[in-house]
């Protein structure tokens, strides 16, 4: 599903945001990607979105090689890959059905169609009845089940959250938590970035850790190693 | 992507855009109808100067003066001749009789003359050759003519130079004020264009947050563009309409002013933009919108590069 070859990505001589990496991410996974802060996480996230593009190396995903991706083909990819941040990004003159609603606007999809789906993901991250409230009348976990309603309705093969629970208390990080583990079991293959070792070391799952833009470890069912 | 339903979201997103920033929209209608006004003011001068100078070139004439024995004959040769070159739009003759009268009339007032007039035996003026040239720039041509051997030792005397030269002056300042129109055409546009990309880089810089959500969740980047360049062609439509309102008041409230300059004729201005009506929106208006356009074109462009 995704591949990097060899990827490095300079921002200049002396920066080093990462430095050949090489990682392969099957259909259906859940990985989570942790490391400390300036380690390559978020360069990592930009990169699979095409927000930036590597200096050396190739990344496919889903056998579509984007490391050279045209500027016009930007937006189709990002219909294919559903992405969260821990800034939620949702616009606050909208309400909740209308920040979701904005993603297939934008997409071009008839009225009809925006009618039908958004209400069925509101539905799966439980805020159907929360349709026409706008962002400030939410919590912050019901924010962020918003972007991820909102990351859903194009049917994304991939799911990228960056931080997802970074601004959220312990609860309302179980909840998100929980939400992208059920939109894994759906097979949206998940990559969870983030440097929360309670939510790392809980999932069970696969963990790749990021040093000094480096892979420093890559367990089937990790957990959050403390780096020295 | 449904083009239809495309369009309408971009129409809807311009209008927001529009009203979200009414003062900005409303700044930059002000300076693109300043602009559009001093196009039109140039015009309305044009029209002035080119109806003064047609006015001047449809009383200017020569007058060839002919000696007071000079046979009808030859006066009636020297009309035919004159009348069958191509630069002659008229040639008439006044007689000796007729010019007498003419002259009593004009100086009916100056006793002195009147009494000269009288100590001169018969009529002393001969008969006189009005000649009108189709354009001005033929005068000389027609006064070289007038040398012609069969009739040029009967004249007396030539009248050509004193409209002459108010027409060359009444030229070269249309000259002068077209150089300057165009130059504040020049100056106004370049103003024009700094201001309303300005302006949209403010509206731009407002919605930033909008921008860079609907990048993230797959807009196009003419999907993303193309609000703001249909809130810059209203703003252009919009400008038109104001110039075009503001035009015509002036010119209802300056048209009787210069009736009377114009030997009467009325509606000089009106008459003028009615007949260009299509000319002057098409053009002013499709200048003002490609240049809108490309604006708002340009400044979301910045925020489209990632």
């Amino acid at each position: 599903m995704i591949t990097l070859s060899h990827v490095s990505k300079m921002y200049s001589p002396d920066i080093h945001c990462l430095k050949d990496v090489d990682l392969n991410v099957e259909h259906g996974e859940f990985v989570s990607i942790v490391g400390q802060s300036g380690a390559g996480k978020t360069t990592l996230a930009k990169l699979l979105i095409a927000e930036e593009r590597p200096t050396r190396g190739n990344i496919t995903i889903g056998g579509w090689d984007i490391t050279k991706i045209p500027r016009r083909d930007i937006p189709f990819l990002r219909r294919q890959i559903g992405v969260v941040f821990q800034d939620f990004k949702l616009l606050p003159q909208k309400t909740v059905f209308e920040n979701v609603a904005f993603a297939l606007e934008v997409a071009g999809e008839p009225s009809r169609r925006i009618r039908d789906v958004v209400p069925q993901v509101l539905k799966i991250v439980g805020l159907e009845e929360k349709a026409v409230r706008f962002p400030r009348q939410l919590s912050g976990g019901e924010q962020q089940r918003v972007v991820i309603a909102r990351s859903l309705v194009h049917r994304p093969k991939i799911l990228l959250a960056d931080e997802p629970t970074g601004n959220l208390d312990t609860i309302n990080t179980r909840e998100i938590i929980d939400l992208l583990l059920k939109i894994n079991a759906f097979g949206t293959t998940i990559v969870l970035v983030t440097h929360n070792r309670e939510v790392v070391n809980a999932l069970r799952r696969r963990v790749i850790t990021l040093a000094d833009g480096r892979i420093a470890s890559d367990h089937a069912e990790g957990k959050y190693l403390l780096q020295t | 992507m449904a083009l239809p339903i495309t369009t309408w979201r971009v129409i809807v997103a311009a209008w927001k855009h529009f009203t979200r920033n009414i003062w900005l929209a409303l700044t930059t209608i002000f300076v693109l109808t300043l602009a559009l006004l001093s196009v039109n003011v140039l015009l309305g001068v044009n029209v002035v100067l080119d109806q003064s100078v047609h006015l001047l070139e449809q009383k200017i004439d020569v007058s060839v003066y002919f000696a007071a024995d000079t046979p009808d004959a030859v006066l009636e040769e020297a009309k035919f001749f004159m009348t069958s070159l191509p630069q002659v739009d008229s040639a008439e003759v006044i007689p000796a009789s007729q010019a007498l009268d003419a002259f009593k009339k004009a100086h009916a007032g100056d006793q002195k003359i009147l009494s000269a007039l009288g100590e001169v035996d018969g009529n002393p003026l001969g008969a006189t050759l009005i000649i009108k040239a189709k354009q001005t720039t033929d005068y000389p041509f027609l006064l070289q003519a007038l040398d012609n051997p069969q009739f040029g030792s009967f004249i007396e005397s030539k009248n050509y130079d004193d409209h002459a030269e108010t027409i060359a002056s009444v030229q070269e300042i249309s000259r002068s004020v077209r150089l300057f129109g165009y130059g504040l055409i020049g100056i106004f546009a370049l103003f024009s264009l700094l201001i309303v990309f300005n302006t949209i880089r403010v509206a731009i810089y407002t919605q930033r947050e909008e921008i860079g959500v609907m990048r993230l969740v797959g807009a196009s980047n003419s999907y993303v563009r193309m609000p703001f360049v249909v809130e810059g062609i209203l703003l252009a439509g919009l400008s038109l309409l104001f110039s075009a309102g503001i035009v015509m008041m002036v010119t209802a409230y300056a048209d009787p002013k210069i009736q009377p300059m114009f030997d009467g004729t009325p509606n000089i201005l009106l008459t003028y933009f009615s007949t260009h009506l299509p000319w002057i929106v098409g053009i002013e208006g499709g200048a003002l919108a490609f240049l809108v356009a490309i604006s708002s074109w340009a400044a979301v462009g910045k925020y489209l590069r990632k």
